[in-house]
């Protein structure tokens, strides 16, 4: 296959048999209690210059309490796939801890472009949904997926995309690399202590971002038991293998809502959107809503 | 005029809804175009299904709207589906969605939207903005692609900065297809404070259709950087109807945040 075009964005590539052999030894098959506070989930699968995603965004079952202890524990030089993302990056640009961002929606406020601006934050373009393909192949564990989406646009110059002459029909086509996120974090409605995972409503992909990622935290709005979970197995999102840590974390997505529990809290996020246009007015933000609390409980 | 007061904004969503039909699937943009799908839904097209890139699918709005609101329970009650990302844009690109809603920052002559970035230097932009989003999906796999943009001459650029979603490309008879883009779709029509645009079949130049009663065709193309076409016959675009704005005010944003306020308010 000829490649057509190439995209200049910066990415990186995970082995698909590098990814196995860590699917092999590091992840545990035993069905093992893996509740633990944040501070101990994130001290454990969240390092300094990591590959970080999530799923869905900060309005809406976002991992919200486990993005504040990132900050709050000042991780630094993070890679963050922004699919659908919406405050996450401005509160880990303000935090110190962003090196890069593969945007998606790059997110809300006036700061975040302002640094994109002036090369504080380095961007590689994709859209949400080539990133969230990104993460399919990552969860499939094959190295790229072809989309026809990206094509014939200036977003696929600058993402890391390849267009190529598809072998079947002659017609150009893009491949997207696959990511395999270093940690992911899934924000679910309900989870038992070994890591069976439930979410409901419409979600972006829990499934992809959990299967793709190395490691994988979750936090939960309720802890059930796996006689729940055996019960009704069809709603099972996430199977507890692919999980590596279990935060209890009812209300965890505030001031975002999660579908059927509570709605996204509008007056905080006015209050976020005013301060976002500012660094000073933002880093007051981070110390009231952050930095002087010592975890979500 | 009309005699009832009416926001750009309210005139851009009315636009918008009236080009919305029954019985079609529709891939719902943030922001005004999710007030435009209610607008539709509750006049014309009660059998309008709404589709959202993060899987909602026949979603029937509760109101008053929840400002920011897209993935949140309140935009989703009484959907058909909830899916994920990945199943609806696979839906998208097997060729299911009608029709696509969008906003953009900038807009060139052959519909190309750009949603990314202000400046010569992608390296260094003057001004960033947050990027694709689902939009680059919406315009690429929709059947037709509908436009909502205010009426502003630094919108209505003859190239835009930064390609972030694909229109007509450089206009060349079936550079869509050559690019290896969906055959047959691109943006469709453009709807804006002002005025109402299509684009040539033949030089997928766009094309004035209407205007807003009370405006002339000079008024519309004197605020755009390039010229569009003109039709043969220039269509007299109504002004909101009572019924419309009834609608908008009182059920679905009493508060006015989006579809913003009148001098008389």
């Amino acid at each position: 296959m000829d490649v057509l075009q190439a995209g200049i964005g910066e990415f990186s590539v995970t082995d698909p048999d590098d990814l196995r052999a860590f699917m092999r030894t590091e992840k545990r098959r035993a069905m093992v209690d893996k509740v633990m506070p944040e501070a101990e989930a994130v001290r454990r699968y969240v390092k300094d210059g990591d590959y970080v995603s999530f799923d869905f965004s900060s309005f809406t079952r976002g991992p919200a309490s486990l993005v504040r202890e990132i900050i709050r524990q000042r991780r630094r030089d993070l890679w963050f796939a922004a699919k659908f993302t919406l405050m996450e990056t401005t509160l880990l640009a303000v935090g110190g801890c962003l090196r890069g961002v593969d945007v998606g929606f790059l997110g809300l406020g006036q700061l975040i472009g302002k640094w994109v601006q002036d090369g504080r934050i380095k961007v590689t373009e994709w859209t949400n949904g080539t990133l969230t393909l990104r993460h399919l192949a990552g969860a499939m564990g094959v190295p790229f997926l072809p989309t026809r989406n990206l094509l014939a646009t200036d977003t696929l110059t600058y993402s890391g995309a390849k267009v190529v002459q598809d072998p079947f029909t002659g017609k150009p086509i893009a491949l997207v690399p696959a990511v395999n996120p270093d940690v992911g974090l899934v924000h679910v409605h309900q989870c038992d202590i070994y890591g069976n995972a439930r979410c409901f409503g419409p979600g972006v992909s829990p499934l992809e971002t959990a299967m793709a990622s190395k490691r994988t935290i979750i936090s939960t709005e309720e802890i059930i038991t796996t006689d729940e979970i055996r019960k009704e197995p069809s709603k099972t999102t996430i199977p507890y293998y692919m999980v590596d840590a279990v935060v209890y974390a009812p209300f965890g997505c505030l001031p975002g809502g999660t579908q059927g529990i509570y709605e996204m809290d509008i007056p905080h996020f006015l209050e976020f959107m005013g301060a976002s246009r500012d660094e000073q007015k933002m880093a007051a933000y981070l110390d009231k809503y952050v930095y002087s609390v010592a975890s979500h409980e | 005029m009309s005699d009832v007061e009416f926001s750009e904004s309210e005139f851009m969503i009315c636009q918008c809804a009236r080009l919305i039909q029954d019985g079609t699937l529709v891939f719902i943009g943030y922001g005004m175009p999710q007030i435009a799908a209610i607008l539709a839904q509750r006049l014309h097209a009660p059998r309008m299904v709404q589709v959202y890139e993060f899987g909602a699918v026949g979603a029937l709005p509760e109101t008053p709207f929840v400002r920011f609101t897209m993935g949140g329970p309140r935009n989703c009650y009484r959907s058909l589906a909830w899916t994920s990302m990945n199943t609806i844009f696979a839906q998208a690109q097997l060729g299911m969605v009608d029709m696509g809603v969008l906003g953009a920052t900038q807009i060139d002559r052959f519909g190309n939207l750009n949603s990314t970035m202000l400046g010569a230097d992608y390296h260094r932009p003057g001004k960033r903005f947050p990027g694709s989003g689902g939009a680059n999906e919406v315009l690429t796999q929709c059947w037709q692609t509908v436009i909502v943009i205010k009426h502003e001459r630094r919108r209505f650029v003859e190239k835009v900065d930064f390609v972030t979603s694909p229109g007509y490309l450089d206009g060349t008879p079936g550079a869509r297809e050559r690019a290896g883009l969906p055959r047959d779709t691109g943006p469709w029509r453009v709807a804006t404070s002002k005025a109402l645009y299509g684009f040539d079949d033949q030089t997928k130049q766009m094309i004035l259709l209407g205007v807003l009663r009370g405006l002339s065709v000079d008024d519309a193309i004197k605020e755009m950087e390039f010229t569009p076409l003109i039709a043969e016959r220039v269509e007299e675009l109504s002004p909101p109807t009572p019924e419309e704005l009834r609608i908008l005010r009182e059920e679905i944003d009493p508060d006015r945040a989006i579809i913003g306020k009148t001098a008389a308010d």
